[in-house]
C-alpha cells in the first residue's frame, strides 16, 4: 500500500518520562486517519514529531516516501488543540501572514483568502481584529489559515471542539471535501462519533504506546460479543435458553432484547431456534461502538 | 545540485526571518503606545530639565515680598544686607527692641524672621536667625554672603594697611585648567573631556535604557505568543530560533526607528540653535580665540559659543561608531535572555524571579559606570569596561579618555562572543519552553534544557 506517512519506531523522552514508546503509524495516501487514545497517551507528542516542532530520540518518520524535512512544512497544515492567533492583528492580515509562513505566495494567499471567508461568511470582518470577533468566528479564522496553503496533508486536533452543532457541520463538510481533493487527513479526537462517522483507519494509543490499529470497520468486528438484537411483537418476551444464549440487561432508553450467543453457537443456529419458538420482526448484529472499544482498550 | 539546494533552503529560511521581522515590526509601531513613548519621551526629558527652572522662576515671581527684621547690636553691620526680590530687611536698633522672642511675636506674623548680629559678631563670625518657620536656605545664605563680605572688608581695613584691599585681590589666584591632547602626528588639540564624558554618559544611559525597555518588550511578547497559544501554530512554520531571532531584530528596528526620529529631531533643534548662536557647526577655535578679545558686553554671548564650540570639538566619528557596536553587541546580549526566561514562564506575574537578576546587573553596570567618571582608568573602570554584561554601559563612560587600543578590542570581541553565546542559550531555552505549559520553571531546570 501507499502509505503517505510513515512513523517508524519513533520513542521520545521528556525529563525521563516516556512519551511515546516504539511507536510506528502507517497512514494511507488520501486516507482520514483517526489517532486516538486518552489524555497524556502521547498524541501531541506524535503531532509535534510529525510536524517538525520537535525531533524524535529514535525512529524515523517519512512523508511520501522521503524523510521529512524543513522543506515539507509547506505540505503540512496543523490545527492545534489549544486554539491560538494574534488577538491584535486584522483578520486578513493574520491569515495571509500564517500562510506566507508556509511559504505561499502573497498574491495567491490573499486570493485563496477570499474564496474562504465567502464561505465562511466572514468577508465584512476582514480588516477587523481578532479580538472583536466571536469564539466561533475566530474558530473558523483559523481552520481557514489551516488548510489555506493547500496542504497535502492536513492535521487536525479535536477540531470540533468549540464549536456548534451548525458550525460543526459546517466543517465536516468542509473538511470531507478537502479530503476528497486529495488531502490526506489526521484526526486526533476523543469524540468517538466523528471518528465512526469520518475515519477510514485509527491508532489507538495507550501509555506511549500503540495499542490497536486498523481500519474501523474490521476493528469493530473483531471486537463484536456475539450479540445479537432481536425484533418481537410488542407483548411477547423471550424465555431463557441456557444452551444456545444468555438475554442481556436492555441498553438504557431503549426497548431492545439483546441477547449474547453461548460459546461456540454460530448465528444461524441461534436464529433458527428463535424462529422455530417465536415470531420474529427482525434481528441484526449488533457491532460495539467505538466509544465502547476505546473504553475497554483503555481500561483492560 | 546540492549547493542551489542548500541555497534555496537558505533562501527560503531568510525569508521567512523577513516575513516574521516585518510582522513584528509592524505591529509595535502600529501601537498606540509607541506613537505616545516617542512624542512624550523627549517631551519628558525636556520637562525634567525645564521644570526645575521654571519652578525657581514661578518661586521668585509669584511670592510676596517679605519682611524681616535685622538687630543689630554692633549697629555697624545691619545696612549691609540689602533688600533682593524675596526680602525687605528693616534694620532695627537692638536696645529699642529688647527680647527678639517677645518682638517677633508682637509684630504677630508680619515679619518672616528675625537676624539678630551679636555684639561679638567679629570674633565668632556666627549670627542666627529667628522664626517660627524653617528658614529658607536662600534667605539664610543672601544674609551670609552680605555680612561675610562686609565683616572681611572690615577687617582688612582694620589693619591700617593702605591698598590692603587690592593687594589681596591681586593675589588671588583662580588656576584654570586646560587640557590639551597630544595626537599621534605631534598635533595639540584642546579636548573638552567633561563634554565628551557627558555625552558618554548620556549614551550609556541611552543603552541602558533602551535594553531595558525593548528587553521587556521582548519578553512580554514572547509570553503573548505562549499565552495565546499562537507559537504552536508559528513553530509548526518555521524553526523557534527564527521567530526568536525574528522578534528580537524586529523590536530592535522598531527601537532604531524610535531613536531616528529623536535624533531627527535633535538635530533640527541643534541647527537652530547653531544659527541662532551664529556660528557655523565647525568653528575655528583661532576665530574663538580672537573674539575671547571683545569687549565685556560680549561675554555671555561668548560663554555659549566657547561651550558649543566645546560640544563640536568631541570626536563624533569614534564615539558614534563604539555607541553602535556596544549598543548592538549589549542589546542582542540581554535582548536573548529575555527571550529565553521569557519562555520559560507562563505569565508575565512569574517572570520577575527571571528579571531581577537581569536588571540588578544592569543596575550594578550603570553605577559603574557613574564610578567611571571619576577614576575612568582604574581597575573597576578596565574591568567592567571589558567583562561583556557591563561593557556596553562602562566603556561608553570610558572612550572620552582614550582607552588602548587592546582593551577596546579585547571588550568588542568578548561582548559578541558572548552574545552570540547568549543567542544560543536563550534558542535552547526557548525552544524547550514555548511549547511547555502549566509549570513553574525554575532556574535548575532551565539549566538542564540546555543539554
Amino acid at each position: 500500500m501507499n502509505h503517505f506517512i510513515e512513523v517508524n519506531d519513533v520513542v521520545k523522552q521528556y525529563d525521563g518520562h516516556m512519551a511515546l514508546n516504539h511507536v510506528s503509524v502507517n497512514v494511507p495516501q488520501g486516507c482520514i486517519y483517526g489517532l486516538l487514545g486518552p489524555n497524556g497517551a502521547g498524541k501531541t507528542s506524535l503531532i509535534r514529531i510529525i510536524n517538525l516542532i520537535t525531533r524524535p530520540d529514535s525512529g524515523t518518520v517519512m512523508l511520501d516516501g522521503h524523510p521529512i524535512n524543513e522543506g515539507d512544512v509547506a505540505n503540512i497544515g496543523y490545527l492545534p488543540e489549544e486554539r491560538g492567533l494574534y488577538k491584535k492583528m486584522k483578520v486578513g492580515e493574520q491569515i495571509v501572514y500564517l500562510a506566507r509562513l508556509k511559504g505561499m505566495s502573497k498574491a495567491d494567499a490573499v486570493r485563496e483568502m477570499q474564496v474562504w471567508l465567502e464561505r465562511f461568511d466572514l468577508v465584512e470582518w476582514r480588516d477587523k481584529k481578532l479580538e472583536a470577533l466571536s469564539k466561533g468566528m475566530q474558530q473558523k479564522v483559523q481552520f481557514i489559515a489551516t488548510v489555506l496553503h493547500r496542504p497535502r496533508l492536513l492535521i487536525f486536533d479535536e477540531p470540533f471542539s468549540g464549536f456548534d452543532p451548525v458550525n460543526a457541520d459546517q466543517l465536516k463538510v468542509e473538511i470531507l471535501r478537502l479530503n476528497r481533493e486529495g488531502a490526506t487527513i489526521l484526526f486526533s479526537t476523543h469524540n468517538m462519533e466523528s471518528v465512526e462517522a469520518v475515519c477510514e483507519r485509527i491508532s489507538l494509543i495507550n501509555h506511549s504506546q500503540v495499542v490497536l490499529e486498523g481500519r474501523v470497520d474490521e476493528i469493530r468486528q473483531t471486537h463484536k460479543k456475539n450479540i445479537i438484537s432481536v425484533d418481537l411483537p410488542q407483548g411477547q418476551a423471550l424465555e431463557p435458553c441456557e444452551r444456545l444464549y444468555t438475554q442481556l440487561p436492555p441498553a438504557m432508553g431503549s426497548k431492545e432484547t439483546l441477547i449474547r450467543l453461548a460459546d461456540g453457537v454460530a448465528v444461524r443456529e441461534a436464529i433458527a431456534w428463535l424462529n422455530d419458538h417465536y415470531t420474529l420482526n427482525g434481528f441484526h448484529e449488533v457491532l460495539p461502538s467505538m466509544h465502547e472499544i476505546f473504553v475497554e482498550t483503555v481500561k483492560g | 545540485m546540492r549547493h542551489l539546494f542548500h541555497l534555496f533552503a537558505l533562501e527560503i529560511v531568510m525569508e521567512k526571518l523577513k516575513l516574521i521581522i516585518a510582522r513584528e515590526y509592524m505591529s509595535m509601531i502600529g501601537r498606540k503606545s509607541f506613537i505616545v513613548m516617542t512624542i512624550l519621551l523627549p517631551v519628558l526629558m525636556i520637562l525634567v530639565i525645564a521644570l526645575p527652572l521654571l519652578i525657581g522662576y514661578l518661586n521668585d515671581a509669584g511670592s510676596d515680598v517679605e519682611q524681616v527684621a535685622v538687630i543689630d547690636e554692633t549697629g555697624r553691620y545691619a545696612a549691609a544686607i540689602e533688600n533682593n526680590d524675596l526680602y525687605s530687611f528693616v534694620p532695627m536698633r537692638a536696645d529699642s527692641v529688647g527680647d527678639p522672642r517677645a518682638f517677633y511675636d508682637k509684630t504677630s506674623g508680619s515679619l518672616a524672621a528675625v537676624v539678630v548680629i551679636p555684639r561679638d559678631v567679629d570674633s565668632t563670625a556666627q549670627v542666627t536667625v529667628y522664626s517660627d518657620k524653617t528658614v529658607n536656605v536662600s534667605l539664610k545664605s543672601h544674609i551670609a554672603r552680605a555680612l561675610s563680605d562686609t565683616i572681611t572688608q572690615a577687617h582688612i581695613a582694620a589693619y591700617g594697611v593702605p591698598n590692603l584691599q587690592r593687594m589681596i585681590d591681586e593675589a588671588n589666584v583662580d588656576i584654570d585648567v586646560k587640557s590639551v591632547k597630544w595626537g599621534e602626528d605631534g598635533s595639540e588639540t584642546e579636548s573638552s573631556t567633561e563634554i565628551a564624558m557627558v555625552i558618554g554618559m548620556v549614551l550609556a544611559f541611552l543603552t541602558y535604557m533602551f535594553v531595558l525597555m525593548y528587553g521587556a518588550m521582548i519578553m512580554n511578547g514572547v509570553i503573548e505568543e505562549k499565552t495565546n497559544r499562537i507559537v504552536e501554530v508559528i513553530v509548526s512554520s518555521c524553526k523557534p530560533f527564527q521567530l526568536m531571532m525574528g522578534k528580537i531584530i524586529g523590536v530592535a528596528l522598531v527601537g532604531l526607528t524610535q531613536m531616528a526620529i529623536w535624533a531627527v529631531v535633535m538635530a533640527g533643534i541643534t541647527a537652530i540653535t547653531g544659527s541662532v548662536l551664529g556660528v557655523g557647526a565647525l568653528v575655528d577655535p583661532g576665530t574663538a580665540m580672537t573674539q575671547a578679545n571683545m569687549p565685556d558686553d560680549a561675554t555671555v554671548d561668548m560663554d555659549l559659543v566657547n561651550v558649543w564650540n566645546a560640544v563640536m570639538s568631541v570626536n563624533y566619528g569614534q564615539i558614534l561608531s563604539c555607541f553602535v557596536l556596544y549598543f548592538i553587541g549589549g542589546y542582542l546580549l540581554y535582548a536573548s535572555l529575555f527571550a529565553g526566561f521569557g519562555s520559560a514562564v507562563d505569565q508575565a506575574n512569574d517572570a520577575s524571579q527571571f528579571t531581577t537578576p537581569i536588571i540588578l546587573i544592569m543596575i550594578v553596570a550603570l553605577y559603574a559606570g557613574m564610578a567611571c567618571m571619576e577614576n575612568p582608568s582604574g581597575p573597576m573602570a578596565v574591568w567592567c569596561s571589558i567583562i561583556p554584561f557591563t561593557s556596553p554601559i562602562v566603556m561608553m563612560v570610558r572612550l572620552p579618555y582614550d582607552v588602548p587600543f587592546w582593551q577596546l578590542a579585547l571588550s568588542i570581541v568578548l561582548l559578541y562572543a558572548t552574545a552570540a553565546g547568549m543567542i544560543w542559550i536563550a534558542s535552547r531555552i526557548y525552544r524547550t519552553g514555548i511549547l511547555l505549559y502549566g509549570k513553574k520553571t525554575s532556574f535548575k531546570e532551565i539549566v538542564r534544557w540546555l543539554k
